[in-house]
């Protein structure tokens, strides 16, 4: 909110500087956006009577001014301008000035005469012909008659203000206005608030005879009031109005018009004014709109609405969108005689919503959506009238319309003093505590420690103690909470079992050369389904968000491998070094669609790498490492994902349930996201390894007898899976069997074309005594018989 | 024959000062100890002698024997210390050439700072507690004493997955579900992630994190809040940082207040200093007395308990920390910037 100093002070003394004023308000809850100088760095320019001119001797188009500037002797300036004339009040830029446009003045010499400053066009000051009349010419700006000789160009432009925009918060709608924070400011200077008491005389008449109000939906519309001018007397408004107005960023029109958003300003409540004769049948009435029902607003652009809209209409057609904007050619034009305005107090929700569907934003739509009070618009109609009484702008009707669905009674509360104090940690004085909430208009009495608060209408936001307590706190100071250290007993706060798992489980995966990732939760609705899934794919089954920012955030993820490869697409692109990556997070699994209740949110991990010393069996060395770490004791077996190179993909059961799917991806798909290299991911679904529960680690005793290593080397068909011979000889059920050590696959000319050489290392052990030769071979020959069961026989 | 001695020994003296290899010292050992060696042979001709003579001939021999003897040990140790000197010549390296490393990784930025902040309260009594993050309307709203008609719960602001469920849009929503199913005393923070519908820009993201703190028990004060933030700000910035309130506004906290801290860079000293801003002070984090509402809501008697809440920025705390410049980086995922965060 935009307060310019000026206006404050038509309310209030401000005994401090601009710069006190702002951080004692920002230590009451109103921060200091900004501040405004209006001057824009206008200094020592003022206003300047041409008392004398003479034409430059070496140059026909120079002229020689003498400027009475108010003071001594007159200063002389030399000027290219051909309109200025003896007696012409001048913007004078003197010796040493700055011009709004950053210019700095200095006395010089043009053509060998000397010239102590500058004559300034309206261009040079930054003004606008609406800005000051005559501005707009080209040439220099020919001020008014009346201006005084020296006067301050910044007085004379109602430049010599200070504007200071206030964050207002969301709980106090009533500061939305001049006056609002006037009455805090005066209560944080401790300094008295003069809020302006309407009086108005009225001449006759009956606004009843002349408009009929008709509320339909008061559920939209709780008040609505009306009142009637006649015989205006459409003219400027004053220099002191316009000058607020102009501060606050708007333009005056017209005294009627500038009234209205005068005390939109003042009070935060908008007004609107119609003209009488675009009442059709005389009738105002308050319903939401037809769906279809079209309206073309000031700003000539035409609206299709439906009936969760407000309007205003007359007995023919909508004219108004409640609170937002009005049609065209309903406003007030420079032959409107009679005016009806309106004061109301519509619902915020329904004004923000209709505002966004529809696209508008106003000062009066903006102020709804935060919300007016119910007896604000009476106030605001009385000032209104009284400001039309003053400046004579029209005949006041007597008769006040008044629709509303009953006004709410003022509200006491009553709480202990002690009890505010007990809230805050901090003993406020109890008549501090009373002083306070009545400076903030809360009169409040204190008897036997117990506060009776009468709660303003406009602070609808108090309801209880822990309100109040905030009222007496931002003025009494928050520097007086002392901090007071933690108490209770020592403990040390406990993780959720989940955290703890993920935080080794990402020690275990940084120790792997993975760097951890963060990427978004969603992504576009096309997304999944470059991955090529069947149609039955419950990963095709995602949540979609109704509002996104646009689609490619629309679409909840249901699987982390896109987000992976976005990742890993980023960084080949810009040829970044070969590297691993991992992220865990959730995926988002509807029980049904659409969404009607929460879905499950499960936690996954995803790897990604790529690099020249990668391949499958580095990527499924760290799926190793996962399971080994929570655990898990997984068969792998070769699946079936479209999305992975068909020969390079497998998944990892646990007890049957696939716990892991990883593979080298598919070129196909890898090339949709602009890869075109090998690429490595893997997908872990985490609540299946949280589950296993670890046994605790029990220490094994160090083995006493020595070990005996036999080495095989088998033969067996290129296509048979070196897990069978695993199984095989893990089938041979003999404790002495201690390690099976894979170090050796073969295929090629040594050996038969569909054949391949598998070598193993069989580690055999006893905890009691020396194994024997004997014993060594048995077990031995029990390991070829399993294998030559399955198509593997020694290699001889 | 005395004579003869002393020759062998003057002999062997000269052949050990040429010896330049330890195999030369080996023979020489052999050519004069061994048993085809001038000292054997002369002892051998030990009969010839009267046998009055042959005690101190034999002393004599053995002195004789036990001084070739010392000077080869001598020898030895001088020709190995020269030996193993050419081995270190021969194998020393370029010590300026570039250690062998394996490859390791780092979590992401934000995981670490959360990461640090988790093991501050943990160490305060804070247990670490979880929720969903696509919640229903009354979780993220209505419970925290958002009404219907608050302009957070428009469309513009919160994602909408259903008629009543929303990505949450602040971690708050966990504050709700925790008082719902613990009894007070409560020292909770739940870190997690939230959605607001922000244009993507350099100090805005769609997505972003939090970290709410509750604590709810008999007697807790504004004070108490102070305490708990001063105590959180000294660790992070260390011992002299200190804390500010200013009056603010939340749906679910009165009295509301905004924290800042005294600025880590200029200590509230530099007039120029940008990250302050010449202030002296940052924003950190929002917080408050928990409504008596929303303890009501969860069947908390707000007359019997009290409590303060508090919500910190997860990505801006990031941010700030490390001073980067546009919050995108944290999630385009680029190597160059994830391997900034190794320790």
């Amino acid at each position: 909110m935009k307060v310019s100093l000026q206006w404050l002070r038509y309310y209030m003394d401000i005994p401090v500087s601009v710069k006190e004023l702002c951080d004692r308000m920002t230590l009451a809850g109103f921060e200091v956006e900004e501040v405004i100088d209006l001057s824009a760095g206008m200094r020592n320019v003022v206003a300047g009577r041409i008392v004398k001119l003479e034409k430059h001797p070496d140059a026909d188009k120079l002229q020689i001014c003498q400027v009475d500037v108010g003071a001594g002797e007159p200063v002389q300036i030399v000027t290219g301008a051909s309109n200025v004339f003896e007696g012409a009040m001048v913007p004078t830029a003197l010796h040493d000035s700055h011009l709004p446009n950053g210019v700095h003045i200095k006395r010089g010499k043009l053509r060998g005469v000397e010239s102590n400053g500058m004559l300034c066009s309206g261009e040079e000051l930054c003004l606008k012909e609406e800005d000051y009349p005559g501005a707009g010419v080209h040439g220099i700006l020919i001020l008014k008659d009346d201006v005084p000789a020296g006067e301050d160009m910044c007085k004379v432009l109602h430049m010599d203000d200070t504007v200071i925009d206030f964050a207002v918060t969301a709980n106090r709608p009533d500061c939305q206005s001049v006056l609002g924070l006037a009455r805090e400011a005066a209560v944080v200077l401790g300094v008295p608030c003069k809020i302006p008491a309407p009086v108005y005389q009225t001449k006759g008449g009956s606004v009843h005879e002349l408009i009929h109000v008709d509320v339909q939906d008061y559920d939209l519309c709780s008040r609505y009031m009306g009142r009637c001018v006649t015989n205006l007397r459409i003219k400027e408004s004053p220099d002191w109005m316009k000058r607020c107005l102009k501060a606050a960023g708007m333009r005056p029109i017209n005294n009627i018009v500038d009234i209205t958003n005068f005390v939109m300003l003042e009070t935060g409540q908008p007004m609107h004014a119609f003209d009488r004769r675009d009442i059709a049948g005389d009738q105002i009435i308050v319903r939401r709109a037809r769906n279809g029902e079209k309206l073309t607003t000031l700003d000539e652009k035409e609206h299709v609405l439906n009936d969760s809209m407000l309007v205003i209409a007359d007995r023919d057609k909508p004219s108004c969108l409640a609170g937002i904007m009005g049609s065209m050619n309903s406003e007030i034009k420079p032959d409107t005689t009679e005016l009806f305005l309106e004061s109301a107090r519509f619902r915020r929700d329904n004004v923000r919503r209709t505002a966004r569907a529809l696209g508008i934003r106003t000062e009066s739509s903006a102020r709804f959506e935060k919300g007016i009070d119910v007896f604000r618009c009476e106030y605001a109609m009385e000032r209104a009238l009284q400001l039309i009484y003053d400046l004579d702008a029209g005949d006041i009707v007597d008769g006040v319309i008044d629709c509303n669905n009953g006004l709410p009674e003022q509200r006491v509360l009553s709480v202990t003093a002690q009890s505010i104090n007990d809230l805050l940690g901090v003993e406020i004085p109890h008549d501090v505590m009373v002083n306070t909430l009545n400076a903030l208009s809360i009169e409040t009495d204190l008897q036997n420690g117990i506060l009776t608060c009468r709660i303003p209408t406009f602070r609808e936001d108090i309801e209880g103690r822990a309100d109040l307590a905030e009222e007496v706190m931002r003025i009494y100071g928050y520097d007086h909470v002392q901090g007071r250290p933690m108490r209770g007993e020592i403990v040390r706060g406990k993780l959720l079992p989940q955290r703890i798992m993920d935080n080794s489980l990402k020690q275990l995966l940084c120790a792997n050369g993975m760097y951890e990732i963060s990427t978004y939760s969603f992504f576009g609705s096309k997304t999944t389904a470059m991955l090529d899934l069947p149609e039955t794919d419950e990963r095709l089954q995602t949540i979609t968000i109704r509002n996104p920012l646009g689609d490619e955030y629309s679409t909840m993820r249901t699987q982390l491998v896109t987000s992976m490869l976005t990742v890993l697409a980023t960084n080949i692109s810009r040829k970044n070094p070969d590297s691993r990556y991992f992220e865990i997070s959730r995926l988002y699994k509807a029980k049904s669609l659409p969404l009607t209740e929460q879905p499950e949110e499960r936690p996954a991990l995803c790897l990604g790498l790529y690099g020249k010393l990668e391949n499958f069996f580095t990527l499924k060395g760290v799926v190793e490492d996962v399971m080994a770490h929570f655990g898990a004791s997984v068969t792998y077996e070769k699946s079936a994902e479209p999305y992975y190179h068909p020969g390079r993909q497998a998944r990892a059961l646990l007890n049957g349930q696939s716990v892991a799917v990883f593979g080298e991806v598919h070129p196909t798909v890898a090339e949709r996201f602009g890869i075109g290299q090998k690429v490595y991911v893997a997908e872990i679904d985490l609540p299946a390894l949280y589950a296993i529960h670890r046994d605790q680690i029990v220490f094994h005793p160090l083995p006493k007898f020595p070990a005996v290593n036999r080495d095989i080397a088998l033969v067996c068909d290129r296509s048979l899976p070196v897990a069978r011979l695993e199984q095989a000889i893990h089938s041979v059920k003999s404790k002495l069997i201690q390690s099976v050590k894979l170090f050796d696959v073969y295929e090629g000319n040594q050996i038969e074309a569909d054949k391949k050489s598998v070598a193993y290392s069989i580690g055999l052990q006893s905890d009691s005594h020396t194994l024997t030769d004997d014993e060594c071979n048995a077990v031995m020959d029990s390991i070829f018989e399993a294998l030559r069961a399955v198509g593997a026989n020694l290699r001889t | 024959m005395k004579e003869q001695l002393k020759a062998i020994g003057e002999q062997a003296d000269r052949a050990l000062e040429k010896v330049q290899s330890l195999s030369e010292l080996d023979q020489l050992r052999v050519s004069f100890l061994g048993k085809k060696g001038p000292l054997t042979a002369l002892l051998k001709q030990m009969g010839s002698l009267p046998p009055e003579e042959r005690p101190t001939m034999g002393q004599l021999a053995n002195q004789m024997r036990q001084h070739i003897e010392e000077h080869i040990e001598a020898r030895l140790a001088v020709l190995k210390a020269l030996e193993i000197k050419k081995t270190f010549e021969a194998e020393s390296v370029d010590v300026t050439l570039p250690g062998v490393k394996l490859p390791k990784g780092n979590l992401h930025p934000l995981n670490q700072v959360l990461d640090d902040m988790i093991d501050i309260f943990q160490s305060m009594g804070f247990d670490v507690v979880d929720g969903p993050e696509i919640e229903t309307e009354y979780y993220n709203f209505e419970a925290l004493n958002i009404p219907a008609d608050h302009p957070a719960r428009d469309m513009q602001d919160t994602f909408y997955v259903g008629d009543h469920l929303v990505l949450r849009s602040q971690t708050s929503a966990a504050q709700i579900r925790t008082m719902e199913t613990r009894k007070p005393p409560i020292r909770v923070i739940c870190p997690g992630r939230v959605f607001r519908a922000d244009e993507v820009d350099a100090t805005h993201s769609p997505v972003f994190h939090q970290i709410e703190g509750l604590v709810v028990d008999k007697g807790i004060t504004m004070c108490d809040l102070k305490g708990c933030l001063e105590q959180v700000a000294r660790e992070i910035y260390g011992p002299d940082a200190k804390i500010k309130f200013r009056p603010s506004f939340f749906p679910f906290t009165e009295p509301s207040v905004e924290v800042d801290v005294s600025c880590p860079e200029c200590g509230g000293h530099g007039d120029s200093c940008r990250i302050c801003k010449g202030t002296g002070w940052i924003e950190i984090l929002g917080a408050g007395m928990v409504h008596p509402r929303v303890l009501a809501g969860c069947g908390i008697d707000p007359e019997e308990y009290t409590g303060f809440a508090f919500g910190i920025g997860l990505d801006r705390l990031t941010t700030t920390r490390y001073k980067i410049s546009d919050i995108r980086l944290l999630f385009e995922n680029d190597l160059r910037f994830l391997t900034q965060f190794d320790r």
